[in-house]
């Protein structure tokens, strides 16, 4: 009881404290993944593209007609918030500090390499990148730049908050010193 | 100039007569003018401008002051009577000559006596304006009509009797060597950002210009410096509600003398896709309406770009939706169609703003049936352009905010250019540099994507939905407000 009382403040520090920047790098990641992958399925239903994202997931290693049309769709969908998890992680371990944008497009076009060029053979429903056609190289690679974009700005951007922050509170303490 | 700003009221009145005479032309304006007096036999002058000063109150002091004729006799104590009997409740000493003029100019009446070194100001300002009504373009069904005018003693006032919180700090500076208009500055203390405050303050302060006539989009333009992007970086409004909610945010407030819309800093894109009218509703219709507001603004920006992709290459048509695009090619370009059924909107929306009241009836049935009917009919149109430009016209009518619909019109014709030239790739690659310039742009360091990208899950739950108020506890981040709470954390 005495510990509650004399540290109300901390208290409400608790409160007033915003998600942690991993919780925040988590959710960003789930949410990129299923938003851009959402628009690449609707790219792929009007033929922007010629594979979605569950050619690579789904149609490569199954093959029943669920992995086709809305459901393989969704529930690929999931699976890329899923892992997508992982890629926000693995910004948030490596490149957090580097703010601005450009490192999260340059981030998306080298997990685009990644995946349509050095990747495809792994993925029998996905033709050979020499294959693609131009339309589908194109839409890909700018999903992927926005994909990047969104989970790199985001994280930088509340690292920067945090920083700022903290260093603002620094500052009080000292004045208040 | 620098003369001047060291002149001080002297104690001979002759000498103050002659300097109003050469620095405001008194006798040259015939709107400016002094009365004489003499109290106690002392010569007393009072300076007026016409047009700026409630004759009624003049007349009042006038009474008083001659009264004193009647019952004082002291005649060295002949300067402090006369303040006593400036029945006012605004009544300054002034010393600097320079600082008189400006108040004379201002509406204020000034008071020399002879013999003494400063003069009386007292405030009797009326101007000419108009009452508090309903801004025409931010109507809503129910809630309060009144909105801001252009007297920005008023709108201080209009503003006041929504926040009457002591913490609510207006700050007044001046702009413009010439117009020296007021620019007020509202925020609350304990919620703004003290950056963002001493941001605004500093970019106001190093305005150097003669006059600012177009008022809020002057001060605008020095502040945000945003070049030929078309996209507005500050909300405006006329509402006061909408001001005061933005206070409680922790949003700063600009207003500028002369003008009824006031500036809210820091904006997002998302700012101006929202409307009064959504909170004037329930939760559940305030997000309908939202979300048939974002389908319009959806509409108004890639509806013809998409449709062109379509038409240009029928294959990307998905089973079922075959029967999107025209059955037969027109005589024109399907591009040149759509950019000149466009322009004639453009006509019409400006035509329409200029023309009196009278003839727009007229201006309309000539545009809509004549042009549209006839256009098509002699071969100049396919229906299905008229049909799409008119859905994208009709979106981008139902963007609450005006600079908005405009900067989105801009961003449309841009795509159905790169669409034109490119199909289904340019308009892939326009959309994704589109979105990376607005994600880049910052409005008073707020990104301009804010809460799409950089991600923020509690701020875009309140863009997508229209959260009912007992549940949003919380301030949004993105102002970094200094309190976080609205309610009580429970």
């Amino acid at each position: 009881m005495e510990n509650n009382q004399t540290e109300p403040k901390l208290e409400q520090n608790q409160h007033k404290k915003p998600m942690s920047l991993f919780h925040k790098a988590i959710l960003t990641g789930f949410v990129g993944g299923v938003f851009w992958s959402g628009l690449a399925s609707l790219a792929y239903y009007f033929n922007f593209m010629e594979v979605s994202h569950a050619s690579f997931i789904l149609r490569s290693f199954f093959n029943g007609t669920w992995t086709q049309g809305l459901l393989g769709e969704v529930i690929s969908m999931v699976i890329v918030g899923v892992l997508s998890i992982g890629t926000a992680l693995v910004y948030y371990l490596f490149f957090k500090k580097r703010g601005g944008m450009l490192p999260g497009i340059l981030f998306g076009s080298v997990l685009w390499i990644a995946f349509m060029y050095f990747l495809n053979p792994m993925f029998e429903a996905v033709p050979l990148f020499s294959d693609l056609k131009m339309d589908t190289v194109i839409t890909s690679i700018c999903l992927y730049v926005l994909y990047g974009t969104f989970i790199g700005y985001s994280i930088s951007y509340e690292y920067e908050n945090i920083q700022l922050a903290s260093s603002n509170k620094g500052k009080s303490s000292q004045n208040a010193g | 100039m620098e003369n001047s700003q060291k002149v001080k009221v002297s104690e001979k009145i002759k000498q103050n007569q002659d300097y109003m005479k050469e620095h405001i032309g008194i006798g040259v304006s015939f709107d400016l003018g002094y009365r004489k007096l003499t109290i106690l036999k002392k010569e007393i002058d009072i300076y007026y401008l016409t047009g700026l000063c409630d004759t009624s109150v003049i007349v009042e002091i006038m009474k008083m002051l001659v009264d004193i004729n009647d019952v004082e006799s002291n005649q060295r104590k002949l300067p402090e009577i006369i303040e006593n009997r400036l029945v006012h409740q605004q009544v300054t000493r002034v010393k600097g000559m320079d600082e008189v003029v400006d108040q004379l100019l201002s509406g204020l009446i000034v008071i020399f006596v002879d013999g003494l070194d400063e003069a009386f100001v007292v405030d009797v300002r009326k101007y000419p304006g108009r009452g508090p009504k309903e801004p025409d373009t931010e109507k809503v069904v129910r809630g309060s009509r009144d909105g801001y005018t252009e007297n920005i003693i008023e709108n201080t006032a209009l503003t006041r009797r929504r926040i009457r919180d002591e913490r609510l700090r207006v700050e007044i500076m001046k702009v413009g060597e010439r117009s020296k208009t007021d620019v007020c500055l509202m925020y609350l203390k304990d919620v703004a950002d003290d950056g963002l405050v001493d941001l605004i303050k500093n970019e106001i302060e190093n305005i150097e210009i003669d006059g600012v006539s177009m008022a809020e989009k002057t001060v605008e333009e020095f502040l945000v410096k945003q070049g030929y992007n078309p996209y507005p970086q500050v909300r405006y409004t006329e509402r006061p509600d909408v001001a005061s909610a933005h206070l409680f945010e922790g949003h700063v407030v600009l207003m500028v003398d002369t003008s009824p819309s006031m500036i809210i800093t820091p904006t997002t894109f998302f700012h101006h896709v929202q409307h009064a009218e959504e909170y004037r509703q329930s939760p559940a219709v305030g997000t309908f309406v939202r979300w048939a507001r974002f389908l319009g603004i959806f509409a108004s920006l890639f509806l013809l770009p998409l449709w062109l992709t379509f038409v240009m290459d029928p294959s990307l048509l998905p089973k079922g939706l075959e029967f999107i695009g025209p059955n037969e090619e027109g005589n024109i370009p399907v591009v040149l169609q759509i950019i000149l059924a466009d322009i004639g909107i453009e006509f019409m929306r400006m035509a329409a703003i200029h023309t009196p009241t009278p003839l727009s009836t007229a201006m309309g049935l000539i545009a809509a049936v004549l042009i549209g009917e006839i256009a098509i009919q002699v071969g100049l149109f396919m229906p299905e352009v008229i049909l799409y430009v008119a859905l994208s016209a009709i979106g981008s009518f139902a963007t609450p905010s005006y600079e908005l619909s405009v900067a989105n019109k801009m961003s449309k014709v841009f795509l159905v250019i790169v669409v034109a030239i490119f199909g289904a790739k340019g308009l892939v690659a326009g959309l994704t540099v589109w979105l990376l310039l607005l994600a880049s742009m910052k409005s008073l360091n707020t990104p301009y994507l804010w809460p799409f990208i950089p991600f923020d899950l509690k701020g875009m739950i309140q863009i997508l939905f229209r959260v009912s108020v007992p549940l949003t506890k919380r301030r949004l981040s993105v102002t970094h407000p200094k309190n976080n709470y609205r309610q009580p954390p429970s």
